[in-house]
């Protein structure tokens, strides 16, 4: 059988993506015009979601368990609104599922927004959040890790601190193999 | 935010199941044999001339007719392929842009860089030169031979196209992947195909998810190529061919384990099956061979009373590339956009059991993916689920056994005391090419067969 020469495979690219990832995490911030004269009803349903189970402030259970917080700012006399947060992964592989989940959560709040009519079809959702999406031009943060990584090292903290404050940790942590836990017991 | 309203249209939308090329939609043979083939068009007479002869070989997903039930023939063109046969500009810009740029382009995206990097592809992966690619699958030598013989007869005085590459492929004795393990076990179930789905707690998928031109699952029509007879009823293929390096993976293994329970039990937490096919979900504790062979059980479960992976960790290979209900709480993902079908088969001589070392014999796995949906299917599942941890909360985990692990990989098997991790996982599977490809419907053939630039 020929065996074929070949030409040069085409050099690898990767495309852009839009939204500043740092480590695992990208920037995600939505632009919105609030239609004209639903500036009251727009913060009314901010409100509503605010004091919902989950985004009370100490709930810390987001209905979305990939990001990290999430802030609605309305904005130059309420007739604009700003959608912030910081989203586990590079989001725009997740459009299509923008569509099926989150973006239902947040139905009662867009609906008052320009650009929005129930999002019928992924088109209309790529739209939708392409339209309004800008990136960023700074971003960082104060540590890595996603929101699962993160919520395991509080429960993991939590534990030690219960430990620490058990007359037997001193005898426990003298143990060799405890010495990095040891090196962050003294405050 | 409304549930899409026009998804209930899609349970009267009757799949034209005799349009739809066999191999989109119906199970392999077992055991199978079978042989890939790329051809070259350098003139498109030649190779519009190649399909009117393949096309008798293509069965739908109906025919009952030798020789079309001899053997699963599926084939297909790439986009170099399509222009080579002269399709139009109109039509070729209508098709999905990772297709347009092909694998070998996307390898970046796709994580196949380094030895799986398309410049150690081999040849002729990843050049223009691949315009069709041709799979035959039979269920013995004799009925693969006969399908064969007509191939070469199609191709033979037909100058200005060249058979430029050819694999052949057949199940291993032991039923089993050179890894060892039964695979191919579960596979969506299409709504409107009529063929049964392997998990009982699934729901079937809408047939836009696989096939162009029906509504998926997102309740809109996905973009079909144009003109509608060469888009409607096709199918995009991806096709990778996969060197496994068994012989390290054993080494590996080996080194890691105390006893060979614990290798097999490694083996089976990296995979989230035991050799036999059991899933760690339904027995954690020990391979249950009867359960593995048990077509009505081995794939009827869900994660979500095993959240944690005490059972099944959340990044072994099966749990990543089907993560089943064990993301639904997190509302960020929709898993039903992201299934495979997967028409995979075994290369290759197997490692004689107990070999350690290196044999130097090419062996592996030929990856078959057929969907409607390049980017959000097979492009998803390898870069978010199989390439990365972000989606498990480990972002510096890899699919332990199939993923580009580079001699840093971890992999953790949550265990009760203490969990264990694995260190410096090198890695087990190279990329040694492959395409993106198209399979149109039969009467798309047909149009393209005869195309009249």
């Amino acid at each position: 059988m020929p065996r074929s020469t070949g030409t040069t495979a085409t050099p690898a690219t990767v495309t852009p993506r839009p939204g500043v990832l740092v480590g695992s995490t990208s920037e995600f911030s939505l632009f919105f015009h609030v239609k004209p004269g639903h500036e009251e009803a727009v913060r009314e349903t901010i409100a509503t979601l605010q004091n919902s189970p989950g985004y009370r402030p100490g709930d810390y259970d987001l209905p979305i368990a990939t990001i990290h917080e999430a802030r609605f700012v309305l904005f130059d006399g309420d007739t604009r609104l700003l959608f912030a947060t910081s989203f586990d992964g590079p989001w725009d592989a997740y459009m299509e599922d923008f569509a099926s989940k989150p973006l239902q959560l947040f139905d009662a709040i867009f609906r008052h927004v320009e650009g929005y009519d129930g999002l019928p079809d992924v088109a209309a959702v790529r739209d939708f959040v392409l339209r309004a999406q800008v990136t960023a031009t700074g971003y960082g943060r104060n540590y890595g890790g996603t929101v699962k990584e993160i919520r395991k090292a509080l429960r993991v903290n939590n534990a030690f601190q219960r430990v620490l404050d058990d007359p037997a940790a001193l005898t426990a942590l003298q143990q060799p193999a405890m010495q990095p836990l040891l090196d962050e017991a003294a405050d | 935010m409304r549930p899409p309203t026009d998804v209930t249209a899609a349970t009267s939308i009757c799949l034209e199941l005799d349009d739809i090329q066999s191999g989109a939609l119906l199970e392999r043979p077992a055991p199978y044999v079978g042989t890939y083939l790329l051809f070259r068009v350098d003139d498109q007479h030649a190779g519009r001339e190649l399909v009117r002869r393949l096309h008798p070989l293509v069965a739908s997903c109906r025919t009952s007719s030798e020789p079309a039930r001899d053997a699963l023939v599926t084939l297909t063109f790439t986009y170099q392929g399509l222009k080579a046969l002269g399709v139009p500009r109109e039509s070729l810009d209508s098709f999905a842009p990772e297709f347009r740029q092909g694998m070998a382009a996307r390898a970046g995206e796709l994580g196949d860089v380094g030895e799986s990097s398309p410049v150690n592809w081999e040849r002729p992966f990843g050049t223009p030169e691949v315009h069709i690619a041709m799979a035959i699958l039979a269920r013995d030598v004799a009925r693969l031979e006969r399908v064969l013989e007509r191939e070469l007869r199609a191709h033979q005085n037909l100058p200005g196209v060249d058979l430029i590459w050819r694999q052949d492929c057949y199940q291993l004795p032991t039923g089993r992947t050179s890894f060892g393990f039964k695979d191919g076990i579960a596979q969506p179930a299409v709504e409107g195909s009529g063929i049964p789905g392997t998990n009982p707690k699934e729901r079937p998928l809408k047939p836009g998810e696989f096939i162009l031109g029906y509504p998926d699952e997102t309740g809109s029509l996905p973009p079909v190529p144009t003109p509608e007879v060469l888009g409607r009823n096709g199918t995009y293929v991806v096709f990778r061919k996969l060197h496994t390096r068994v012989a390290a993976y054993r080494h590996y293994l080996r080194a890691k384990a105390a006893s060979r329970e614990e290798e097999t039990l490694l083996g089976a937490k990296m995979v989230g099956r035991w050799q036999s096919g059991a899933p760690l979900a339904l027995s954690p504790e020990r391979d249950d061979p009867e359960l593995g062979a048990d077509p009505g059980r081995n794939n009827d479960f869900l994660y979500g009373d095993d959240l944690r992976g005490f059972k099944c960790p959340a990044g072994s290979h099966a749990r990543r590339t089907n993560p089943r209900d064990a993301l639904d709480h997190e509302m960020s993902v929709d898993v039903r956009l992201h299934r495979l079908i997967r028409r995979g088969t075994s290369y290759g001589p197997p490692l004689p059991e107990d070999i350690l070392e290196d044999d130097g014999v090419d062996r592996g796995i030929i990856f078959v993916f057929a969907g409607a949906h390049l980017k959000r299917q097979f492009e998803f599942v390898k870069t978010q689920w199989v390439n990365d941890g972000i989606f498990i909360g480990a972002p510096a985990e890899k699919d332990a056994l199939v993923g580009p692990n580079d001699g840093s990989g971890m992999f953790t098997i949550p265990q009760r005391p203490i969990r264990r991790r694995l260190q410096s996982l090198p890695p087990f599977v190279v990329t040694r090419g492959g395409e993106y490809c198209f399979a149109p419907g039969l009467r798309a053939l047909r149009w393209l067969a005869e195309l009249q630039p």
